[in-house]
């Protein structure tokens, strides 16, 4: 038998906040939520009290200074969590701004304990902290010190059997506070401003007794309240592989000659890059892979970052998505981060449960990401990549490349290494007409065909051609004609890259 | 729904139910000032008094358009309104204005709420007020 106490875990139903903070708040914790003003404390708090507060476990919001209860109310209402009914019922509002104005923290406690008595909550909230210090300091020299305010505080919530958030602003962690030592949780907001772009994040700097994701992550603040984007590989490894043994073992692209070129399709779980200059069909080639997959009863989703909106979309794709086939993520929220764009393709997959995803393109997805996750693109795409094909997804991902007749070039992103496999499309010039080639650059661990094939697009989708094989300097732009016309075999050679 | 759309809700004023007809003067104020504290009781545990204090004076400015009697008891922004003063202005007039301009008091101090907070939510606050004939507990009561 156990002898260890038991720690419930209170589920604040925020969206992610409980995987971040290692399985939910640890019951009769005493936390602190600090940041700078408008970073979104006050809404965190009351969306979490609102989620956890019920007639049994009733909630006490004490209101010091700084925001006046009555705006705090106009503007919490505006969420979906605010819930009118549940002020009376489950949810108690009581202002201390008048003791706390006094300056005597003293008063400002034995009210706290009042009410705290009379009421005997489960949840307490204290609304500023920070104006608490404040007001202490401007009144001279208090009665009690704040440390002592704070331990006596922690104790008697601890002892009364409620879970206590302290909301304060705080504009650095070095801020030497006794709270900091005495709070069983820290969970700091923060905002990050890069040029025009502003990015919300959540730390949790310390929660006992459990394991929780360090590090910043992402959070959003919207209608319903607040959004917390967890670890892209830890939302990840929650999702279900899909049924490999159901499905054939290789994905086919819906392109047989480019399937027999790939030696009978893209692997399962493998991620593909499609590299080509604008009008190549990257585009046609992925609304292919995914109309593929519905011909053979999987489900896909595309996550376009299109500039152009309105801009019709390819017919193929407009209809399987029209008919459920294929989930579209098409976020227009300014300033994504990986870890939201990974749970919107991830929220999708499992509602459709899908096996194929494709990203069109990573250029439109470098520019939806803000600013401040620019700069790591290749980190942010390997984590995204590696999310997806972790749950066991097969990726096809297009990436614009501008044709340079110089050099051989993948990706202008250096992302060629992260992909397990690689098709390239380049224009060539031949007898004045501006045709096609397409080529397997890479396949990790798998044979696959050298050959440098034209092909053409039509109404229905990609024709391959023949390969030319009495021209030279195909990958120059302007191949010439051999002098001698040998034919070498087509030949499949295994890739270790 | 947007916040004005919600200004003007009609409530059932607090003093119909609890003055006859034929009362008089003397009975209209000092039920306009225990509504007045009932107001005051449940609201200042959760705004403040000088919360309250400054609903109250928005409110007897607004009214004082149409009932320019009660601008008199106009306290200072922060402070509360003397109950002296209005009571002292609400004895110098016939019952049927002094009622009429509580009513008008109680409804704009209402609509003035409904505007920062919304209707839904001034209804729960002050529903003891507006309807204690129901027997409906203070909107703050957690006691057990």
């Amino acid at each position: 038998m156990s002898t260890k106490a038991t720690i419930n875990r209170l589920a604040t139903r925020v969206p992610g906040l409980d995987d971040v903070l290692g399985g939910g708040l640890p019951e009769f914790s005493f936390n602190l939520i600090a940041g700078q003003p408008g970073c979104g404390k006050t809404t965190l708090a009351h969306q979490i009290m609102f989620a956890l507060a019920t007639p049994e476990r009733r909630a006490i919001y004490f209101t010091v200074l700084g925001e006046p209860p009555l705006k705090m109310l106009r503007y919490q209402q505006q969420f979906d969590f605010f819930d009118n009914e549940a002020i009376g019922r489950s949810v108690r509002f009581v202002s201390l701004s008048e003791d706390a104005m006094a300056g005597d923290l003293e008063r400002v406690l034995a009210r706290i304990v009042e009410e705290v008595t009379t009421h005997s909550p489960g949840l307490i909230f204290v609304d500023s902290f920070r104006s608490v210090v404040f007001a202490s300091e401007h009144a001279g020299s208090p009665k009690i010190s704040l440390q002592l305010f704070v331990q006596q505080l922690g104790m008697l919530m601890t002892t009364w059997q409620a879970t206590t958030f302290l909301i304060g602003e705080y504009f650095d962690e070095t801020d030497a506070n006794p709270v900091f030592t005495v709070a069983d949780g820290l969970i700091w907001l923060r905002q990050s401003v890069q040029r025009n772009s502003m990015v919300r994040k959540i730390e949790i700097m310390k929660m006992r007794g459990q394991p929780s994701l360090p590090g910043l992550h992402t959070f959003r603040i919207d209608d319903s309240g607040v959004r917390v984007f967890a670890p892209a590989q830890f939302v990840a490894a929650g999702t279900a592989a899909p049924a490999v043994a159901a499905l054939d073992e290789r994905a086919l692209t819906g392109v047989p000659a480019l399937d027999e070129m790939l030696c009978g399709g893209l692997p399962r779980g493998y991620s593909l890059l499609v590299a080509g200059p604008s009008g190549s069909g990257k585009s046609v080639l992925a609304a292919s892979f995914l109309a593929e997959g519905a011909r053979r009863g999987e489900t896909g989703v595309v996550a376009a970052f299109e500039q152009h909106p309105n801009r019709s979309r390819n017919p193929q794709l407009a209809d399987l998505i029209a008919r459920g086939r294929v989930g579209l993520i098409d976020s227009r929220e300014p300033d994504l981060s990986i870890d939201e764009i990974v749970l919107l393709i991830l929220t999708e997959v499992r509602r459709l449960g899908a096996t194929r995803v494709v990203l069109d393109s990573l250029s439109g997805f470098e520019l939806a990401l803000a600013p401040t996750f620019r700069t790591d693109f290749r980190e942010s795409l390997l984590g995204l990549v590696t999310a997806l094909t972790r749950a066991g997804l097969t990726v096809l991902m297009t990436s614009e490349l501008e044709d340079r007749y110089t050099d051989l070039r993948f990706s202008p992103y250096g992302a060629a290494f992260l992909t397990d496999a690689i098709i390239v499309q380049r224009y060539i010039e031949v007898d004045s007409r501006l045709q096609r080639v397409m080529a397997v650059v890479k396949m990790r661990a798998s044979a696959h065909s050298n050959a440098l094939r034209l092909y053409d697009i039509r109404d229905d989708g990609i024709h391959m051609g023949e390969m030319l094989v009495d021209q030279e300097g195909l990958l120059g732009g302007r191949p010439t004609r051999k002098s001698s016309s040998g034919q070498p075999p087509p030949a499949a050679v295994p890739d270790s890259a | 729904m947007p916040l004005e759309s919600q200004r003007g809700t009609r409530w059932p004023e607090p003093l119909a139910s609890r003055v006859s007809a034929d009362a008089g003067v003397e009975q209209i104020a000092d039920t306009i000032l225990t509504v007045w504290r009932e107001i005051e009781e449940a609201l200042s545990p959760i705004i403040g008094h000088r919360g309250v204090a400054a609903l109250f004076n928005r409110s007897v400015k607004l009214v004082s358009a149409t009932h320019p009697w009660l601008a008199g008891c106009l306290g200072d922004a922060l402070e509360a309104v003397d109950p002296t003063a209005l009571k002292a202005a609400l004895l110098q007039q016939p019952a049927a204005d002094a009622a009429a301009g509580g009513a008008a008091l109680f409804q704009s101090f209402h609509d003035l709420l409904a505007s920062l907070v919304g209707a839904p939510l001034t209804n729960r606050l002050l529903r003891c007020v507006w309807a204690p004939s129901t027997g409906a507990t203070p909107a703050q009561d957690l006691s057990p």
